[in-house]
C-alpha cells in the first residue's frame, strides 16, 4: 500500500512537472527567422490555408477553388475567421511557432504585420509580385520590401436605385460633386423615397467607408483636424440631420447597410464592388457611379481586398515557403486568377487579367476607374495608420451623432485622440 | 467502566482498520503517509488552480507592467516599465468617464434586476394565478437565449427609424428616441442588460421564498398583519441571506459584461465600460483599432481588483451570517 501511495505521489509530481514544463515552453518565443527559401524546400502533404471569409463555407465555390490549387500529393486544409480575429490568431500562431502556410490578410494590416515580424518576404516565400498595379501592391511593401501579393482588389462606389432616380428626374451621370449629390438626395427625399445608406460603424469598416469623402474633400490622414476633414464629417453628419441617411448608420456595418438598400426604399448606397453581382440580381434595377469628390470629379477610394502572404516559419521553413509559393502562384496567376477574382467578387490586381475579366463580365465596367484610382490606406502613414484610423473612427462617430450640428462635428474631429 | 469499555472498543476498531489498511505497520508511519496521500489527492486541484487561475493572473499582471506591442508580444523583449501603463490608463481623458459609466451601468442594472426579480418572485410565490407556471417558464427565456440573439434583437427593436420600440412610443404620442446614439447608448444597453438579468434574480429569489415557512405568514395574519407588513417584516428579513448572494453575484457578473454591450454598440459613446474598453484594446477591435495588450491588461487588473473587493464583501457578509 505504501508503495502504491508513493507511486501515486510520484505520478502526481511528474504530471505537475510536465504541466509546468509545457506552460514554460509556451512562454519561449521563437526569434524572427531570416532563413528559409521556397526554392530549397519541397511541398508537404498537408498545407494550411487561413482566410477571412467565413461566409464561404466548406464546399462553397471559393472553398473548392482554393482546394483545387493543392500541388500534387498535397491537400489544403482551409479555415476562416473574421479579419481582426484572423490577424490575432496569426499573431499567436507565429508566437507559438505553428503558423499556417498561407494567410489571406486584409491590406491595411500589412505594414503592422510586416513590422511585427510576422511575415516572410515575398522573395523568401517565392511569391511573384510582377505585373501588379503599384497602388494595389503599395500596402504590401514595407521599407522597400514586398511581403505578399494582392488576391485582387475591391473598391467602393455609389449604387443607385434606377426607378427612384427616374421618378425624381435625376440623371445619375450628373452626380459628379457633393453639391450634385446633395441636391439629388433632397429631390428623392422630397419625392417620398429615402436617401442613402452607408456604414458608419465603429472601427476600420466605418473608416473605410468614410475615406472617399475624407480624401474627396482634399483632407489628409496626417491632419484629422483640418477644415477639409471637418467638411467631410459635416457632409455625412448633415445626411443624418436632414434625414437623408438612417440614424442606424452609427451601428450599421456594410452588410447591414447593403440590406437596407435591398429593401428598395433607398435611392443610393455607398458600398463595395463585392456586392456588384448581388446588385445585378436585385428585384429592382440598379446601377453604380463612382463616388464624387467635393469640388467635382471622382474621389479617391481606399484600396480594398486581401494580400496572400506566407507567415514566418521557424521549423522546416523552406518546405512551408514552398507550399506557399505553389498555392499562391496557382491562385493568382493564369486561368485560376480569373476564377479567384470572380469568386471573391474582386477585380484582378493585374491589368491584363482585369481587362479579360471586364470583357467577360460587363458588371465590372463601372468599377475599373475606381480600382485604378484607389489609394492605399497605409501609403501615407505605414504602420501608424491603424492608430490614426482609431481616432478617425471616433471622429466619424462623433460627427454622425451630431446629426448636423456644425460645432459638435468640428469638436469631434479636433478632439479625436487618446486610446 | 462503561466508558472504558467503549474506549477499548474504539481502539479495537482502529486497530482492526489499521490491520486492514496496512498489516503489520505501526500507527505513526500510517499517519505520515496519510499526509502525503492527502497532498497527492489535493495535487490535481492545486495544479488546476495554479495552471488556470494563478498563472494567467500572474501573466496578466506581468503584461500590464511591460510595454507590449504586436512585435514584442511575438518575439519577446517588451521593456519593463513599472506602473507607467497604469498611469497612462488612469491619466487618459476618458478613464474617469468610463469608470462612471461602468458604475452607473452596474448599479442601475442591479437595482432594477433585483426589484423586478423580487416583485415577480413574490407574485409567483403567492400563487392563485392559473398561468403561473407557464409565465414563470416564459420569464426564463432571456436567460436561455444566446446573447448574440437577444443583443441583435434589442438592436433591431431600438432601431431609431423603424424600430418597434419607437413605434410603440409613437402610439402614446411620444417622439422617436435615438436609442443607440452616443448619448443614449448607456441607457439602452442598461435596459437590455436588466432584461437579461431578471430571470436569474427571479429564480434565486423564488427558491428563497419557498424556504420561508408558511406558518409565519399564518401567524402574522392572525395577529392582524397586512400584506405590506408581512412583506417588510417577514419576507425581506428572512430573504436577506439569499438577497445578499443574488446582489453580490449580480454585481460581479454585471461589472464584467462585454457581450450584450458589444453586440449592440461595440462600446460606442456612453456605453463604453471598463470591460468593453479592455476587450477592445486586448483584441484591437471597435474604437481601439490598435492592439494594446498592456493597457488592456491594466484595465483588466483594475476591474479584477474591484470585483475582488465585492467578493471579499460577500465572504465577510457570509461569515457574519454564519456566526
Amino acid at each position: 500500500m505504501r508503495k502504491t501511495m508513493n507511486h501515486v505521489w510520484r505520478i502526481a509530481v511528474a504530471a505537475s512537472l510536465c504541466v509546468s514544463v509545457t506552460a514554460c515552453s509556451g512562454n519561449s518565443t521563437p526569434s524572427p527567422s531570416g532563413s528559409g527559401d521556397a526554392s530549397r524546400g519541397a511541398t508537404t502533404s498537408e498545407i494550411r490555408f487561413w482566410d477571412p471569409y467565413p461566409q464561404h463555407a466548406a464546399g462553397s465555390a471559393w472553398d473548392t477553388h482554393v482546394k483545387s490549387c493543392a500541388p500534387a500529393g498535397s491537400t489544403i486544409v482551409r479555415s476562416s475567421a473574421p479579419q481582426t480575429d484572423l490577424f490575432n490568431q496569426l499573431t499567436t500562431a507565429v508566437k507559438e511557432g505553428n503558423p499556417p502556410d498561407i494567410v489571406s490578410l486584409d491590406n491595411p494590416m500589412m505594414p503592422e504585420a510586416a513590422a511585427s515580424g510576422l511575415l516572410a518576404t515575398a522573395g523568401q516565400a517565392g511569391i511573384d509580385t510582377s505585373g501588379v498595379d503599384e497602388n494595389l501592391l503599395g500596402p504590401g511593401i514595407v521599407d522597400g520590401v514586398a511581403y505578399g501579393v494582392p488576391f485582387g482588389s475591391n473598391a467602393l462606389g455609389l449604387y443607385y436605385n434606377k426607378a427612384i432616380l427616374d421618378q425624381a428626374g435625376i440623371d445619375p451621370a450628373s452626380i459628379t460633386s457633393w453639391d450634385a449629390l446633395n441636391s439629388a438626395l433632397e429631390k428623392v427625399v422630397a419625392a417620398g423615397a429615402k436617401g442613402i445608406t452607408f456604414s458608419g460603424v465603429t472601427g476600420e469598416e466605418g473608416v473605410f467607408q468614410f475615406l472617399p469623402w475624407f480624401w474627396g474633400a482634399g483632407a489628409s490622414l496626417s491632419d484629422l483636424a483640418s477644415d477639409e476633414a471637418v467638411s467631410a464629417g459635416q457632409l455625412v453628419s448633415d445626411w443624418v440631420g436632414h434625414g437623408f441617411a438612417p440614424k442606424s448608420v452609427v451601428t450599421d456595418n456594410q452588410s447591414a447597410a447593403y440590406d437596407l438598400f435591398l429593401t428598395g426604399e433607398y435611392a443610393f448606397a455607398e458600398n463595395g464592388s463585392w456586392f456588384a453581382a448581388a446588385a445585378a440580381a436585385a428585384d429592382f434595377e440598379t446601377g453604380v457611379i463612382p463616388i464624387p469628390s467635393k469640388a467635382g470629379g471622382v474621389a479617391p477610394v481606399p484600396t480594398g481586398g486581401e494580400f496572400a502572404v506566407a507567415p514566418v516559419q521557424t521549423t522546416d521553413a523552406s518546405d512551408h515557403y514552398a507550399n506557399a509559393a505553389a498555392v499562391i502562384a496557382c491562385l493568382t496567376s493564369g486561368n485560376a486568377a480569373m476564377v479567384t477574382s470572380e469568386t471573391l467578387g474582386y477585380l484582378s490586381a493585374r491589368p491584363k487579367t482585369r481587362a479579360e475579366q471586364v470583357a467577360a463580365n460587363p458588371v465590372w465596367a463601372p468599377w475599373v476607374a475606381s480600382v485604378e484610382g484607389a489609394e492605399g490606406r497605409t501609403t501615407e502613414l505605414g504602420a501608424q495608420y491603424v492608430e490614426v484610423s482609431g481616432q478617425l473612427s471616433q471622429a466619424i462617430q462623433g460627427a454622425l451623432n451630431a446629426a448636423g450640428d456644425a460645432a459638435a462635428v468640428r469638436t469631434a474631429f479636433t478632439d479625436a485622440a487618446g486610446i | 467502566m462503561g466508558a472504558r469499555s467503549v474506549r477499548t472498543g474504539a481502539s479495537a476498531v482502529e486497530e482492526e482498520m489499521t490491520q486492514l489498511a496496512r498489516p503489520g505497520l505501526p500507527v505513526t508511519r500510517r499517519r505520515h503517509s496519510t499526509t502525503w496521500a492527502g497532498i497527492a489527492f489535493a495535487a490535481p486541484l492545486l495544479a488546476y488552480l495554479g495552471l488556470f487561475y494563478a498563472y494567467p493572473l500572474g501573466e496578466n499582471i506581468a503584461m500590464s507592467l511591460q510595454r507590449f506591442d504586436r512585435g514584442t508580444f511575438v518575439h519577446g523583449g517588451a521593456p519593463f516599465v513599472g506602473f507607467d501603463i497604469y498611469r497612462e490608463v488612469v491619466g487618459d481623458a476618458k478613464f474617469w468617464r468610463v469608470v462612471a459609466q461602468t458604475g452607473s451601468f452596474t448599479l442601475v442594472s442591479i437595482i432594477c434586476q433585483y426589484s423586478i426579480g423580487l416583485a415577480l418572485a413574490v407574485f409567483f410565490h403567492r400563487g392563485g394565478f392559473r398561468l403561473s407556471t407557464v409565465l414563470r417558464g416564459m420569464f426564463l427565456v432571456p436567460w436561455l437565449l444566446p446573447v448574440i440573439v437577444s443583443g441583435t434583437v434589442w438592436q433591431w427593436m431600438m432601431n431609431p427609424d423603424n424600430g418597434v420600440l419607437n413605434s410603440a412610443l409613437g402610439v402614446f404620442g411620444a417622439g422617436p428616441v435615438w436609442w443607440l446614439n452616443s448619448h443614449n447608448a448607456l441607457m439602452s444597453v442598461t435596459i437590455a442588460n436588466i432584461w437579461l438579468g431578471v430571470p436569474f434574480n427571479l429564480v434565486i429569489l423564488y427558491s428563497g421564498l419557498q424556504n420561508i415557512p408558511a406558518d409565519l405568514y399564518a401567524a402574522a395574519s392572525i395577529d392582524g398583519a397586512g400584506a405590506w407588513q408581512q412583506f417588510w417584516r417577514i419576507t425581506m428579513p428572512l430573504l436577506r441571506p439569499v438577497s445578499i448572494i443574488t446582489v453580490l453575484l449580480g454585481l460581479v457578473y454585471t461589472l464584467k459584461v462585454v457581450d450584450i454591450i458589444w453586440i449592440m454598440t461595440m462600446g460606442a459613446g456612453t456605453s463604453q465600460t471598463l470591460a468593453t474598453w479592455s476587450y477592445g484594446m486586448a483584441f484591437g477591435k471597435g474604437a481601439s483599432t490598435v492592439i494594446r495588450y498592456s493597457q488592456a491588461s491594466a484595465v483588466g487588473t483594475i476591474l479584477l481588483v474591484v470585483a475582488l473587493v465585492f467578493g471579499l464583501v460577500y465572504l465577510a457578509l457570509q461569515r457574519r451570517g454564519e456566526d
